[in-house]
């Protein structure tokens, strides 16, 4: 108390301005509390000893079942004398005595129970008697996998911590939580292996969710933009996810993960751009069939990025790149097309963004009706009334095809935006134009760092090492380091000399 | 270190996390070397030695070993660049004087390589192109990349790289084309034939000199110099083959009327979906030479700023302005062959002569210091 008082001069006021006001009315606390409806005080009498007693409590955020079936049972019916005595009498894991009044608001609006004799009001005793109010543990549905567990974090941190820690029952990953927001108080978990995990993006980590101030965080993607490296940039620099699973695989890896209390979503950093091409299902699968899936996604996404500015570049400038034969169909398409060809792919292009956001922000079924609307009716209108090509119409419904199969959601909104620059520098100079914009994009991703790691590692800079688990995913056996970018203390996941033996034919 | 700050220079020591791993020097080195030099030298080389001229693209390669030994040399002497060598050697002013020589010579190169690029736009793509937009894009990207760091510019030297490596694959579509008989007889011509040829040859292979500039930014210089020695090789077997199968595919009296043989020999590339290839060659051009825009504009700034104090992010800003003013007056052929031999001129001085002279200045001032 000393101490505090002659370090913090502001504690110090705060402290002498509790003190008159405690001589005023000493349930000056009370007073906001009041305001509230669910604010709840009752009195009680010790049977045995005859002592009156207090509870005061936030009724919306207790579970009035532990109450009256684990604490008032014990507090009317065993012997109390005073407020100490109760560590004996209750068959709750979490009480506390206190006499700071500072405390007060924090433990009831985290669902503690606070318990006064009438005699004493100095000393308060505070009972963990939180209501957990959390829907129940459902399949993901963002990151679907066919096989592979069911499970998809919910709202509730504690929830969430419990399902990963199931995956990894070991002393060594620590959970340390930090409290943010001057409004929402949102608890904020790290997760970490120790022993594993590099100490300097723990540190990073550590440091920047310190530096943040905001008073309300809702969603773990307010954090992301809060501590990213480069928040104007369209690429998310942590990676998100809501299973459980892939959280315990990457913690394994040396990762960090970050869980916020109310958000069902993970965040894992540092994280590289291939990782966002990579679905976690990748690693149900064998490593061919995997590897295959993931040069298509790349492959989808260059198609995606690339194709229409292509087609606008092309029929701007190159007809003479295009072959005899190939020419003939795009000028039959594009015979009554009044518009040049940015104006038609940025018509088209449009047309799909809206149907998109569209059918993102309406409601399911109405949702569907919407894409059958605007993919069916629309495209073939478009084409019948001679606004756009069918070719170019076969292109876009390609390109938004390939864009979705980014398995990341906030990945494929940056490839959605991607595409309009390319499509102004294709209307500028051509395939040059196309060059150029690809050289500013690939500039920017060369800067970009996620925890002050390169984003665009194992390509640049180049790690042979890593390229086993980047477009392709390599078998297991070949798995056994951990990624080389994130130094961890113990590289080595598993001796693999074992599985490396290889036997000769015939024996 | 200890030279610098006994001539009184005190050069910050470059931080780790600045530094580029050994092995990009070789990224580095290729990227720099190879520029718009690979569309047009076999016509220059064949003027003196004909069919044989690709033994002196081989030669003149091999001698660039002995170079860049030389410039490790003098980096380890002096544990720093050359711009501690020069002040090292020859004073402070002197040295400094000497050192903006090297903001001159980078500017102009700069604007040598990118008005070669915009001539070749020009002539096969857009012939209305307007310079003054082009090259401001052009340099603006070239400025955001600098911005990253010696790391970005590295980066986008590798990837400048390997990304357009699949263009080599479609010179295996020439070789069906090609007659190798037209390199026979071998040995035809005479020595001096051949060595006017390879001096010829030498300033295409001209931009390794940039080692000189990126040595302390190399972490463990020591190992980098098998990679840097193996950048040069691949430059030169690149060189060596595409002369070889230029010669085989071209005829002589051909090859004499072809500005461009490279893009030439891409004309013949016919996939269902794609005729005319040389474009894609083109645009991917824009891609080839980034590094050397970006290089040469890191260095001159980099020499600014050791020179003249003047803040990097400031000195990058003004060597573009220079170079697009430069560009302004490349307008016509012979304005950027101009530019073009001079360049090489000058740094052909710089690698041949300089270097080793410097080298042996750097000996003997060692002795004399040590006295």
């Amino acid at each position: 108390m000393q101490n505090e008082r002659s370090s913090s001069p502001e504690k110090n006021q705060q402290h002498t301005q509790n003190k008159n006001e405690e001589k005023k009315n000493s349930e000056d606390w009370e007073k906001t509390f009041l305001k509230s409806k669910d604010f709840t005080k009752t009195n009680y009498i010790n049977q045995k000893t005859g002592k009156p007693f207090t509870f005061v409590f936030m009724s919306t955020l207790v579970d009035e079942k532990i109450l009256s079936n684990s604490v008032l049972p014990a507090l009317l019916e065993e012997e109390l004398y005073q407020l100490s005595d109760i560590k004996k009498l209750l068959p709750i894991p979490d009480v506390q005595l206190s006499t700071e009044k500072s405390e007060i608001e924090k433990k009831l609006f985290n669902g503690y129970v606070m318990l006064f004799l009438d005699n004493d009001k100095s000393l308060f005793a505070f009972i963990a008697a939180q209501k957990e109010v959390s829907r129940s543990v459902s399949a993901p549905e963002i990151e679907f996998s066919v096989v592979g567990p069911k499970e998809a974090f919910v709202e509730s941190l504690r929830q969430n911590i419990n399902m990963v820690r199931k995956r990894m029952p070991i002393k060594e990953l620590v959970s340390e939580e930090f409290t943010l927001g001057s409004l929402s108080k949102t608890k904020i978990s790290i997760l970490h292996v120790e022993g594993i995990t590099n100490d300097e993006i723990i540190q990073t980590v550590r440091q920047r969710i310190k530096n943040i101030e905001f008073d309300e965080i809702v969603d773990s993607s307010y954090i992301v933009q809060l501590i990213s490296d480069n928040e104007s940039s369209p690429f998310p620099q942590l990676l998100d996810t809501e299973r459980p699973d892939r959280v315990a695989a990457i913690l394994a890896e040396g990762k960090i993960a970050i869980l916020v209390d109310g958000s069902p979503h993970a965040l894992i950093g540092p994280t590289t751009l291939i990782e966002f091409f990579s679905s976690f299902e990748d690693y149900f699968l064998n490593w061919v069939l995997s590897s295959f899936f993931r040069l298509i996604r790349v492959f989808g996404v260059a198609f995606s990025i690339l194709i229409t500015p292509i087609y606008v570049a092309a029929l701007t400038y190159h007809y003479e790149l295009i072959p005899k034969d190939l020419l003939g169909t795009l000028i039959n398409s594009r015979r009554v097309v009044p518009f040049p060809p940015i104006l038609e792919a940025l018509f088209l292009e449009i047309t799909i963004e809206l149907l998109r956001e569209a059918g993102a922000r309406l409601p399911t079924k109405v949702g569907q009706t919407i894409g059958i609307v605007g993919g069916i009716v629309l495209g073939t209108a478009s084409v019948e009334a001679g606004l756009t090509s069918n070719v170019l119409l076969i292109f876009i419904a390609l390109a938004a095809l390939a864009a979705f199969t980014t398995p990341v959601y906030k990945m494929s909104n940056t490839i959605r935006l991607l595409r309009f620059p390319f499509l102004l520098m294709a209307e500028l100079w051509g395939l040059l134009g196309i060059t150029i914009a690809f050289c500013f994009l690939m500039t920017h991703l060369i800067r970009l760092t996620s925890l002050g790691h390169p984003f665009l590692e194992p390509l640049y800079p180049p790690r042979v090492q890593d390229l086993k688990d980047a477009f392709i995913r390599g078998s297991f056996k070949d798995l056994n380091r951990r990624p080389s970018y994130l130094r961890t203390k113990d590289p080595i996941r598993f001796s693999g000399e074992k599985s490396h033996k290889k036997k000769d034919i015939d024996e | 270190m200890i030279i610098g700050r006994q001539v009184g220079i005190m050069h910050k020591p470059i931080q780790d996390r600045f530094k580029i791993s050994p092995f990009l020097p070789l990224y580095v080195i290729m990227a720099m070397q190879i520029g718009i030099g690979v569309l047009g030298f076999q016509r220059v080389v064949a003027k003196d030695a004909g069919n044989d001229a690709w033994i002196s693209v081989l030669g003149a390669g091999l001698i660039i070993h002995v170079i860049v030994w030389v410039m490790y040399k003098i980096c380890e002497t002096v544990q720093g660049d050359v711009l501690t060598a020069n002040v090292y050697v020859f004073g402070k002013i002197a040295g400094n004087a000497l050192n903006s020589f090297f903001i001159f010579y980078y500017i102009l190169t700069c604007a040598g390589v990118l008005g070669g690029l915009i001539e070749i736009i020009k002539v096969w793509m857009f012939p209305e192109l307007n310079t003054f937009v082009f090259a401001s894009v052009y340099l603006l990207l070239a400025v955001y990349i600098i911005n990253g760091g010696l790391r970005t510019v590295a980066g986008m030297a590798f990837f400048s790289l390997v990304l357009p490596a699949y263009l080599l694959l479609v010179f295996g579509l020439a070789v069906k084309h090609a007659d190798f008989t037209n390199l026979l007889p071998v040995f035809d011509h005479t020595l001096i034939d051949m060595i006017k040829s390879g001096y010829r040859m030498s300033l295409t292979y001209l931009g390794y000199d940039v080692l000189l500039f990126i040595y302390p930014f190399i972490k463990e210089p020591q190992k980098s110099k098998k990679w840097a020695h193996l950048g040069v090789f691949f430059t030169t077997i690149l060189y060596t083959v595409l002369a070889i199968l230029t010669f085989a595919y071209f005829s002589g009296g051909l090859l004499e009327k072809s500005i461009w043989p490279t893009l030439e020999m891409w004309k013949i590339v016919q996939l269902p979906f794609i005729e005319r290839f040389e474009y894609i060659g083109i645009a991917n051009w824009a891609i080839i030479i980034i590094p050397n825009v970006a290089i040469s504009l890191w260095v001159a700034s980099r020499v600014t700023k050791q020179v003249f104090h003047l803040k990097q992010r400031k000195g990058v800003i003004v060597a573009a302005l220079l170079c697009l003013g430069i560009l302004m007056f490349l307008n016509s052929r012979e304005r950027i062959n101009m530019v073009l031999d001079l360049t090489a001129l000058l740094s052909f001085a710089v690698s041949y002569l300089f270097i080793p002279f410097l080298y042996l200045s750097v000996l003997i001032a060692k002795k004399v210091k040590k006295k």
